[in-house]
């Protein structure tokens, strides 16, 4: 029995190769799967990487990539204009730069700060503590000159830039500050109208959405969206810029003239209310007199005096307690409980109609018409012309005044309150009980607000507060009757103005001293007014002055108030083109000659001469000849 | 001499048996249309360039305009509160007193009032605010 060879040699050489052959197969296919498995693996791990930022957390990713590519710009919105009744522009906002820095890529804070503090002129320790911090945003000087920022833009800082924001300027500098107000940097208001108003003037900001591309281009084509920044409403006031610049200097020059402690002047249009003026001067701690931030027309409060006499007898009227020439014996005082009251002048006993007790300003006749008027009657009536409690004009600050019930008043109260002591107003207050008498006994509610523009133009009015009717027409008539003889005669000569006639009263009231009570003659404090309107057949301009202390010989209302009245009553009148009596009688009478100004008289000439050259055919052949 | 063989002419896709055991031949005809092909793919993907570049210019152009619109509002606006500042009453006295050397008149003589052809009514507020930044 022959032996057989196990293994690879039995099977020869050709099987040895085959097994190789399948081993080499084996190990393949080993590597393969496993290979495959890996592969399947990485694919596993790749498509839940995939899975995990598209389906379980794509919020994240999809804002991280909209951050890297969309850029969102705010559209700051512009707040609105405040102009005048002409449209004169009294207050806007002009583009600004502020400067501001990334202290993290300031390169070397200490060099840059001492560069930075010589063009903006500001302490260098101050700015290199800024650019030195830690933060990514500081700013180095807020709504800069042009000039400057562009100097130090020039200085290619490195993490030093330009931003551009709203910088409010008043291009009247301080005329009607203390109605106008403030707003702070950021532009928001923080006073007078800036802040009453600060709703519809701030407007809505928007934004523009792109995507952003290399350099900070946008990509064309790529997301793109605008909201369009909604600007402030342009607020459209009452007052007339001129006017108010011509009180303001007048009062400055008054108050200076006679060593008083400030002045005021409002004018209003009696029929609608609105104020056309409102200047305040102050004397400051310096001895300076500069034009006022607070706008004392209608936070400070003063006893009237004289001038609330037209109010009291407006009741003495009204009531039928007399007439304007019954006429009463006015003895030259009057003792009323511990009180002692006279004229001045100095008169003896005489007999004087009510008008004439309006015209010379007499305490005693007033005194003694009040009495027989009666407490009542007497505050009933300041009340219905608005004494005691603020106007309808919404402004911050305002002061009510003080006019107690009659309930509370002492055995002195009626006698001192009807001619203007014992009780304190504003002087808007004031002029409003005036504007009454002058529109036929019906009380306007005043304004300063005509109305607000849309940046389409599109106007839309302020709703006109409401009106009452405190007196009949016919009482209002007769009082303004009386008024007119106070100027024409009596104690407001100095108010005249020649080619109107002129309603008014003056008025020299004892100021309580702050030790209280009034002092004595020759240390008594005074406040002169006159308040009064005209023209006084068809008032169209009614108008308050107020001097608070004035020093020396010349302190009644007649001399230091009247006279500003005038002059600024002068110059109204042509600003608010109201005829003069003769005016208006001989306006349409033929080939009459009229004074005007060199600019309004060159237009009428080069359109007399455009008119005739256009008749004779010269112009059509010059046109011709030209085109 | 060698011989050229010609085939006939042949319309699109028709065939001819050269003795290859019946495998198809393309004709001329047929690589026209695969070389026109080619042509209108490279010719539409030139025009897609040139219409790109069209509209990237287009958008440079309309952001350059973008700019130089707000530069040109700021300007405006800039413009106008000089106009107000130099029409203010209080600057002009203070060149006609200051500049000008011109003192005021010991008494001041008005002008009337009304003046014929003048319009008695106020004038409005202008409209339409041409300093809008509505759209930025």
């Amino acid at each position: 029995m022959s032996r057989q060879p196990v293994g690879p040699a039995a099977l020869g050489r050709g099987a040895a190769t085959v097994e190789q052959h399948r081993e080499t197969h084996r190990r393949f296919r080993r590597r393969a799967v496993f290979g495959g498995l890996m592969l399947a693996v990485v694919a596993g791990m790749f498509g839940w990487r995939l899975a995990s930022l598209q389906l379980l957390e794509p919020e994240r990713f999809v804002a991280h990539g909209e951050a890297q590519r969309i850029k969102t710009l705010r559209l700051r919105a512009g707040r609105g204009a405040i102009v005048d009744r002409n449209g004169v522009d009294l207050v806007l906002s002009v583009p600004g730069q502020s400067m501001i820095a990334n202290p993290r890529r300031v390169e070397d804070p200490v060099r840059a700060a001492r560069a930075l503090a010589q063009v903006l002129g500001a302490d260098p320790e101050v700015l290199e503590r800024r650019i030195s911090s830690d933060k990514s945003f500081v700013y180095l000087g807020r709504q800069v000159d042009l000039e400057v920022a562009e100097a130090i833009l020039a200085l290619e800082i490195s993490g030093v830039y330009a931003q551009e924001e709203w910088e409010r300027i008043r291009p009247g500098g301080d005329s009607a500050l203390s109605i106008l107000g403030r707003t702070d940097i950021d532009s928001i208001g923080i006073s007078g109208i800036e802040l009453v108003y600060d709703g519809p003037l701030s407007g809505t900001d928007g934004e523009r959405k792109f995507e952003m591309g290399m350099r900070g281009a946008s990509i064309p084509g790529g997301e793109y969206s605008v909201e369009p920044a909604c600007n402030g409403r342009t607020l459209v006031l009452t007052l007339d810029r001129a006017l108010q610049f011509e009180a303001e200097r007048l009062l400055l020059e008054r108050v200076e003239a006679v060593g008083a402690k400030g002045g005021v002047l409002v004018a209003m249009h009696p029929a609608t209310g609105e104020i056309l003026v409102s200047a305040t001067v102050r004397r400051s701690a310096d001895g300076v007199v500069r034009i006022s931030s607070e706008h004392l027309a209608v936070t400070w409060t003063y006893e009237p005096g004289s001038i609330i006499k037209p109010l009291t007898v407006s009741a003495i009227l009204d009531r039928a307690v007399a007439a304007p020439d019954t006429v009463r014996e006015v003895p030259p005082r009057l003792k009323v409980h511990d009180a002692t009251f006279s004229d001045s002048p100095f008169h003896e006993t005489v007999e004087l109609t009510l008008a004439d007790i309006i015209r010379r300003s007499s305490n005693v006749g007033t005194i003694l018409w009040a009495q027989d008027l009666g407490a009542e009657a007497l505050h009933e009536q300041l009340r219905e012309f608005g004494l005691g409690s603020v106007t309808d004009l919404d402004f911050p600050g305002e002061a009510s005044g003080i006019l107690h019930p009659a309930g509370r008043w002492s055995g002195t109260s009626l006698p001192t309150i009807a001619i203007g002591q014992g009780v304190s107003t504003t002087p808007l207050q004031m002029l409003v009980a005036y504007s009454a008498l002058a529109n036929g006994g019906v009380r306007p509610a005043p304004t300063l607000v005509l109305g607000t523009r849309d940046d389409d133009g599109v106007f839309e009015p302020r709703r006109p507060g409401p009106s009452l009717s405190v007196l009949p027409a016919a009482v209002a008539a007769e009082v303004v009757g009386m008024m007119e003889q106070v100027v024409a005669s009596g104690t407001g000569t100095r108010a005249q103005v020649s080619g109107y006639r002129v309603a008014g009263k003056t008025g020299t009231a004892w100021k309580v001293l702050p030790a209280g009570g009034y002092g004595s003659k020759g240390n008594r404090s005074y406040v002169a007014s006159f308040a009064g309107f005209l023209p006084a057949e068809a008032p169209r301009l009614a108008v308050i002055v107020v001097v608070d202390e004035p020093s020396g010989e010349v302190y009644s209302g007649g001399r230091v108030a009247a006279p500003v009245f005038a002059e600024f009553a002068r110059f109204a009148v042509r600003q608010l083109r109201i005829p003069s009596a003769d005016e208006r009688v001989e306006a349409d009478r033929e080939g009459r000659v009229m004074a005007l100004t060199p600019a309004r008289h060159a237009i009428l000439r080069e359109a007399a001469e455009a008119s005739r050259l256009e008749q004779s055919g010269e112009l059509v052949a010059a046109s011709a000849t030209s085109g | 001499m060698t011989a050229v063989l010609r085939h006939p002419r042949l319309g699109l896709g028709q065939r001819i048996d050269d003795g290859t055991g019946g495998r198809a031949v393309v004709r001329p005809a047929a690589r026209s249309a695969v070389a026109l092909a080619v042509f209108g793919f490279f010719a539409t993907l030139l025009a897609l360039a040139a219409f790109q570049s069209v509209v990237v210019s287009g958008q440079f152009e309309f952001d350059r305009l973008q700019r130089r619109l707000e530069d040109g509002r700021d300007r405006s606006q800039l413009l106008r509160a000089e106009v107000a500042r130099l029409e203010s009453p209080g600057r002009i006295l203070e060149v006609a007193g200051g500049r000008l050397g011109l003192v005021s008149p010991p008494t001041r003589l008005y002008l009337p009032s009304v003046v014929p052809g003048d319009p008695l009514t106020i004038l409005l507020p202008p409209v339409g605010d041409p300093f809008s930044r509505t759209y930025r």
